[in-house]
């Protein structure tokens, strides 16, 4: 689950890590009496959970109150990368003099948390890797060691902070792991991580977090409260809501053929199967979900999925595939002709069964004659037919 | 000697005593796996029956307080776990502290700091952790009418011993090759998981195919996220002498999303299907479209190298 900026810097802030101070808002007045609390000049930045907002224009400094409601009327209505803006966060701005960058994430091949950092920060941290890789620094920090004040000194050390810097990088090296393991998160990153104040002046020199990203691990919720605090309802697909409510993975596709499987690997192997019907039909059709019934469905399950995708108006067929290994395919059967029944008819419907009482499933479906619902063999024929179907729906729209 | 786990190889269930850990302890029974306790402290002392279990007769199961004394009383050589994830890491660690030298997690949903935990733990005390987030690992038997080992979910008899390897990061799919190819037969199947952390990675579960004489050619089924493809990829060109046919899964998997497993992600346009392929690729291994057209690529190779 990735966090807005604003939330970030509320964990940050939690563990003592030196950030702006900074006010989300959400609309022209709110920023406006944002920017008069914290003083001007301050900048403006969109909230939106995904990078290089700054150069989509989601960013803006304010000199003054006239400029920073004109900051926010600009900001607030984007779109950026696809992403609705959320909200604001109005922040002091502050006199950078150098950047830095560090971030710690979980590292899927060592199996551990990797620290990246740079001396040299500023731009984008991967561009930096391909133009000066000797720059980055990679290390670990491993679940069985305790990464102490001494492990973050050298740490911060061998990243090749600046002397004065040293002592206060690794304080916060240290808070930042503190904060990644407290929260049980996947990224804890700050960038820049900017050294300020002024120029003339060295005893006002000192580390802050000007902007970090911060993702937490779905999986670790329960001991989280389920992270009911960093919910946002407004901004979740109403058909992943629904679906989640009922324990069901779903996501939401810009396609036309609804997908229906269990297990994830399955599920994925389906939509690929649709798109690439899609492009042997050079018709363009693609998936409109992925939806997992998960291990063992009850036809209840079946029917709660099938009502969620047919209830999403871009889908014009629907294509169920299911390997029965623990989920039985005669329950599966049941919960469509159930979903069909409840609904008073269905758009049409490809089934293919394997496994576990598949001859069973498919019986139950032939028996009950109805002409929306389609069997094939094999998941590759299936997935033809979903593809062809859907696209004759839509010419015949057109 | 099997690969993984030897024949009848004496096993305990952690977390048996629930709904999912009965249904499938009945199931590994059925399928002939050796299980010889399951451990629960508040139901130590007693007997679960499984009617009909062993061999058409009833299975007595006893239940220990602790991994280690099952092990003491049983001789167990490997543990599959069902516990739910918020007791997860403790089962686990309790597993390796007591010695158990394979420890099968197929619980979904356990914190990645908690894997990684029992990961590391592990892999010091030189014990292998398959999962989590699993279907388990199935071994069938190349003695005529001996049992392989079913420590897990995986369904028992789609099919019977031959000359194939299977690791897959999926577990349907897993099921659908199993089917695909169930004529000629495997020695192993292995679901290495979909979290980002697993104790048993592509790579590692190559390793023992490449080192196992009964193992002909392997099937690898992979998916999007992190890189275990490219570094299997990788291994494969420098140390594999055996044939693999891999699967890619998630070609339409938008960025940023997770699709059904917790490391099903492409993020920061990495992990893509796209990067996978032509990873495996760049070094001769074939990669089907569909896990149809997979298998056909699986016989084509074994013709021409004359294997089954």
């Amino acid at each position: 689950m990735d966090l807005y900026e604003y939330q970030a810097k509320e964990l940050l802030d939690e563990q003592d890590i030196p950030t702006p101070r900074a006010i989300f808002a959400q609309n022209s007045h709110e920023v406006a009496e944002a920017a008069d609390a914290l003083g001007y000049p301050c900048v403006i930045k969109a909230q939106v959970k995904i990078g290089h907002r700054g150069q989509a224009g989601g960013v803006k400094l304010a000199r003054t109150r006239d400029e920073a409601v004109l900051a926010a009327e600009q900001i607030l209505p984007m779109t950026i990368h696809g992403h609705k803006v959320h909200g604001v966060l109005v922040a002091e701005a502050k006199n950078i003099l150098h950047e830095y960058y560090v971030s710690i994430s979980v590292d899927r091949s060592s199996r551990d948390f990797d620290v990246l950092a740079t001396a040299n920060g500023g731009t984008e941290v991967e561009e930096i890797a391909k133009e000066h890789p000797e720059a980055v620094k990679r290390l670990h920090i491993t679940s069985l060691e305790d990464f102490d004040i001494e492990a973050a000194r050298r740490m911060a050390n061998d990243i090749g902070f600046y002397h004065a810097d040293e002592e206060q990088a690794a304080q916060i090296l240290l808070k930042m792991w503190k904060c990644f393991k407290d929260n049980d998160a996947t990224l804890v990153e700050i960038n820049p991580l900017a050294k300020i104040g002024d120029p003339e002046d060295e005893s006002s020199k000192s580390l802050c977090a000007l902007d970090a990203k911060i993702s937490l691990d779905g999986n670790a919720s329960f001991r989280h409260d389920g992270w009911h605090r960093f919910e946002d309802p407004v901004h979740e697909d109403p058909f992943e809501r629904r679906a989640n409510e009922h324990g069901l993975h779903y996501v939401h596709l810009d396609g036309e053929v609804g997908v229906i499987g269990n297990g994830a690997g399955l599920v994925m192997s389906s939509l690929d199967a649709v798109s690439g019907a899609g492009e042997d039909q050079g018709t363009g059709i693609k998936p409109a979900n992925f939806l997992d019934i998960g291990g063992g469905a009850s036809a209840e399950v079946m029917k709660e999925s099938l009502q969620i995708v047919l209830s999403d108006p871009q889908v014009e067929s629907v294509f169920i595939n299911v390997y029965g290994g623990i989920t039985s395919c005669e329950q599966v059967a049941e919960g469509i002709l159930e979903a069909v029944e409840a609904l008073e008819g269905t758009k049409p419907l490809v089934v293919r069964f394997d496994g576990n009482a598949a001859a069973e499933g498919l019986r139950i479906l032939k028996d009950a004659r109805n002409a929306s619902i389609h069997v094939c063999t094999t998941m590759e024929e299936a997935a033809q037919l979903a593809a062809r179907i859907a696209a004759d729906v839509k010419e015949a729209q057109a | 000697m099997s690969t993984f786990i030897e024949d009848n190889a004496p096993v305990i269930v952690q977390g048996m005593t629930g709904h999912q850990g009965m249904t499938h302890t009945a199931r590994m029974l059925k399928a002939g796996t050796n299980i010889v306790g399951g451990v629960n402290p508040r139901k130590a002392g007693t007997t679960v029956t499984f009617p009909g279990a062993r061999d058409g007769a009833d299975a007595q199961v006893p239940v220990y307080a602790t991994c280690a004394e099952a092990r003491e009383a049983t001789g167990a050589q490997a543990s599959v776990v069902f516990v739910p994830p918020r007791f997860a890491k403790d089962a686990i660690v309790e597993a390796i502290e007591a010695g158990i030298g394979l420890i099968v997690v197929i619980t979904e949903g356990i914190p990645v700091a908690d894997s990684a935990y029992c990961v590391e733990l592990a892999q010091q005390r030189g014990i292998r952790i398959v999962g989590p987030n699993c279907p388990g690992l199935i071994t069938l038997s190349a003695t005529a009418g001996g049992h392989g080992v079913n420590l897990g979910i995986i369904p028992d008899g789609i099919v019977s011993h031959g000359p194939l390897g299977l690791v897959s990061k999926s577990g349907t799919l897993t099921y659908q090759l199993m089917g695909e190819l169930s004529d000629i037969g495997f020695t192993a199947c292995l679901g290495a998981g979909g979290d980002p952390i697993v104790g048993t990675t592509l790579q590692e579960a190559l390793e023992v195919f490449e080192n196992d004489d009964a193992t002909k050619a392997v099937v690898m089924i992979g998916e999007i996220g992190g890189t275990a493809e490219q570094e299997a990829a990788q291994w494969a060109s420098e140390h594999m002498t055996k044939p693999i046919v891999a699967y890619i899964a998630g070609f339409t998997a938008p960025e940023g999303k997770q699709m059904g497993h917790a490391g099903a992600i492409v993020s920061g346009g990495k992990g893509t299907a796209q990067d996978k392929k032509d990873a495996l690729e760049a070094v001769g291994i074939r990669v089907g479209r569909t896990p149809g057209q997979t298998a056909e690529i699986m016989r084509a190779v074994l013709a021409e190298r004359n294997i089954a």
